[in-house]
């Protein structure tokens, strides 16, 4: 009934996490009496319990087995309890190492996470009906949603649930009091790891599933080899860069995005996924009046970037406005908007297209060579959805060589630029993040925001480009008649 | 007349069949318990022979359970229904459900189990410094002893080869695979007996007042500088106060 039993192809195999080998080698290291980490007894009210590790032993241990810096180990160490290896026996939720006196312990190798084995739900609602048992209902508010949640869902394997619970837990009873403790200990640290309280980083992210078990070893038949001879051939066919290029274009890739990246440099005011404080985004929508001073300086690394972010594109656009040559950015929008729009209004959508732009005499004609305009003509008899790339790719060029360098010197980009926004990083203590958490919403949702794109849309379209020919009557004075203007 | 008391006793021996194939599906649910219990001390400085001898009664006992309810399962799903066995029929799916879900249960504990004892043998003398302290001490007799409570509840002794854990485990995927095939039943038609949040309200016997004071134990814990005894249902931001003191 888990799809684990289920004959189907889809992609249900978690990929190798080779991490975990290591890790479980130094779990093991660490054991040993004599040069491992040095355990000593806790003392609770009733009992004392062996085993417990302070935090402070465990890296120092690091440090000398491994001839590291104090820093590193430390990182090693919360390594180590995020995967679930050791446990903090205070303060359960935090997965940290505290190079302190506080007191961890080793996980039973049981609970260790496996790469094969993902983590049940079943096991999750068998756990969450044993703590409602010894509780009597008093579940944290997260546990309780992920209750209710489970019931729906597996209400047809519900009562195996509860009387698993029930056996489990009376299965628990049977053994000594100071191992009941030990085991709760291991049970509740196994989850908080596993499906982790709002608050708690997780570490057992891994990525994309795959279509191929990755511990079965692949057969040796004449069908591998013959790949593995077509992938050789096609390496030696692939056309090649120097390393001294291709290593100089990532140098000056990492040199230019130093600052923007949020993993290498913090973000202003602060990483919503880290703070759970969303005042980031919210600086940073598509429709906002006032840009951050980084989004700014990310519009000045390439022409790409500031088509690709609206804001910046909105900026462009008021740029051209004023120039009078907002033709070549409204027709690149209007080959993106084929590009990646429904295959039903495609072909009205190149007509509109070709009688705007292309064709002689056109209200908003652009200025492209000879050859790409007669190839593109030809291409829109029986268009298809890249059928206007070709002109797409030379009104870019166009613009990137000359709108662009001008517009970084307009006063318009100036004006921007002096009243981008640069906001203080903010500064939560640990109960503000709480705070932060629990606060949590969902945003407006996406069929509103499509809406609002697309009012915004027909709202410039009314607001009227300025045709050409209405300028050029204007300026010449010509009694000539004028074409309507857009609508 | 003859008719009709041949369909009381057909009535009758269904309904004794169904009762003892609920009261089997209660024992697999006790032993597989046990069995999670001592699977979990694998690896930990409580494994032992001791322990790998237990857990292996405990896998046959499971193994005899589990053949015995599937195959008294099978003929009361594939019989032709009668009328008068119709509510029956929902008691009986509910059971292949159930049943179902406890294979896959087991297997996966298995599964894990053989991973384990792989990964830690105990065949040579230095294997036990690989073992990790967990801090348990050896406490698997008592569950140990409840699994070997349990008893089938067929009256007729059948005659199984126990099987080592391999064998085991392909014989358990074999049988889940076979059980999805074989019978098509709407297992989402199955719906819960019981509420949601009832297991808690339910009253339990005395020892669970013992248990309250397990939690407030692990928080209650050496520093000297806790003297007051927080009660971690009240208040969390109270708890962490006291320990970043």
């Amino acid at each position: 009934m888990t799809i684990r039993n289920v004959r189907d192809h889809g992609q249900r195999f978690r990929p190798r996490m080779a991490c975990l080998k290591k890790v479980e080698s130094v779990m093991l290291e660490m054991q040993d009496p004599k040069t491992g980490v040095k355990s000593q007894p806790q003392r609770l009210v009733i009992t004392t319990i062996p085993h417990a590790i302070t935090g402070e032993d465990i890296v120092a241990w690091l440090t000398n087995c491994y001839s590291i810096e104090a820093e590193e180990a430390w990182a090693l160490g919360t390594m180590l309890v995020a995967f679930g290896y050791i446990y903090p026996l205070q303060d359960h939720k935090r997965l940290v190492i505290k190079p302190d006196a506080s007191l961890y312990r080793f996980q039973t190798p049981y609970f260790w996470p496996a790469q094969q084995w993902p983590v049940e739900d079943t096991d999750y609602a068998i756990y969450l009906a044993k703590r409602n048992i010894r509780k009597k209902g008093t579940l944290e508010l997260y546990e309780q949603v992920q209750y209710n949640s489970l019931h729906k869902w597996m209400n047809h394997k519900w009562d195996f649930i509860v009387m698993q619970a029930k056996e489990q837990y009376r299965a628990g009873k049977e053994r000594k009091k100071p191992d009941r403790v030990v085991f709760d200990c291991q049970e509740r640290a196994y989850w908080v790891v596993h499906r982790p309280p709002p608050g708690t980083v997780s570490a057992m992210d891994y990525g994309l599933e795959r279509m191929v078990d990755p511990n079965t070893e692949e057969k040796q038949t004449s069908d591998f080899f013959r790949r593995i001879m077509i992938f050789t051939q096609q390496s030696i066919m692939r056309p090649r860069v120097k390393s001294s290029v291709s290593i100089g274009a990532l140098v000056k890739y990492s040199v230019t995005y130093n600052k923007h990246d949020p993993f290498l440099a913090p973000c202003l005011p602060s990483n919503p996924w880290v703070t759970d404080d969303v005042t980031y985004w919210l600086l940073n929508m598509a429709n906002v009046e006032i840009p951050t001073k980084m989004r700014v300086e990310r519009w000045t690394f390439s022409f790409g970037e500031l088509l690709s972010d609206p804001r910046g594109r909105d900026d462009f656009r008021l740029f051209l406005k004023k120039e009078f040559s907002g033709e070549n950015l409204a027709f690149w929008e209007a080959c993106e908007d084929l590009k990646w729009g429904t295959a039903a209004t495609m072909n009205d959508k190149a007509q509109q297209v070709y009688k705007t732009f292309l064709t002689r005499g056109a209200p908003r004609w652009i200025n492209i060579d000879g050859k790409t305009m007669e190839v593109t003509v030809k291409g829109l008899k029986h268009p298809h959805r890249y059928v206007l790339d070709a002109a797409q790719t030379h009104i870019f060029m166009l613009m990137k060589k000359d709108s662009f360098g001008r517009y970084l010197k307009s006063p318009v980009f100036k004006d921007t630029q002096k009243r981008a926004i640069c906001p203080d990083q903010h500064m939560f203590s640990v109960s503000q993040l709480e705070a932060n958490a629990r606060k949590r919403r969902p945003s407006i949702s996406p069929i509103i925001v499509r809406q609002l794109e697309q009012e915004e849309k027909a709202r410039m379209a009314t607001s009227g480009p300025v045709d050409i020919t209405q300028v050029m009557s204007k300026l010449s004075n010509k009694g000539k008649e004028v074409a309507p203007s857009k609508k | 007349m003859n008719r009709w008391r041949r369909s009381v006793d057909e009535i009758q021996a269904r309904k004794r069949q169904v009762t003892e194939c609920e009261r089997a599906l209660e024992a697999l649910c006790k032993v597989t318990a046990c069995f999670q219990q001592m699977a979990i001390s694998i690896g930990s400085n409580s494994d032992g022979s001791f322990l790998r001898e237990e857990m292996d009664e405990t896998r046959a006992l499971a193994h005899r359970i589990c053949t015995g309810l599937h195959r008294r399962l099978v003929p009361l799903l594939t019989e032709r229904v009668t009328e008068p066995g119709q509510e029956d029929r929902l008691q009986v799916e509910r059971m292949w459900v159930l049943f179902l879900t406890g294979l896959e249960n087991l297997q996966q504990d298995l599964h894990k189990a053989s991973d384990l004892i792989d990964r830690f043998p105990l065949k040579q003398r230095n294997d036990r410094r690989a073992l990790v302290n967990t801090g348990a001490s050896d406490g698997v007799t008592g569950v140990s002893a409840r699994a070997a409570s349990v008893q089938t509840p067929w009256l007729a002794v059948e005659v199984a080869q126990n099987p080592d854990l391999k064998t085991h485990i392909t014989q358990i995927d074999a049988l889940v695979k076979e059980m999805l095939q074989k019978v098509s039943i709407p297992f989402w038609a199955v719906e819960a007996t019981q509420e949601a949040w009832v297991e808690g309200a339910q009253s339990q016997d005395a020892a669970h007042d013992q248990d309250e004071t397990l939690e407030e134990m692990m928080v209650v814990s050496e520093d000297d500088q806790m003297s007051g005894c927080c009660q971690p249902l009240n208040c969390k931001l109270g708890c962490m106060f006291c320990l970043s003191t």
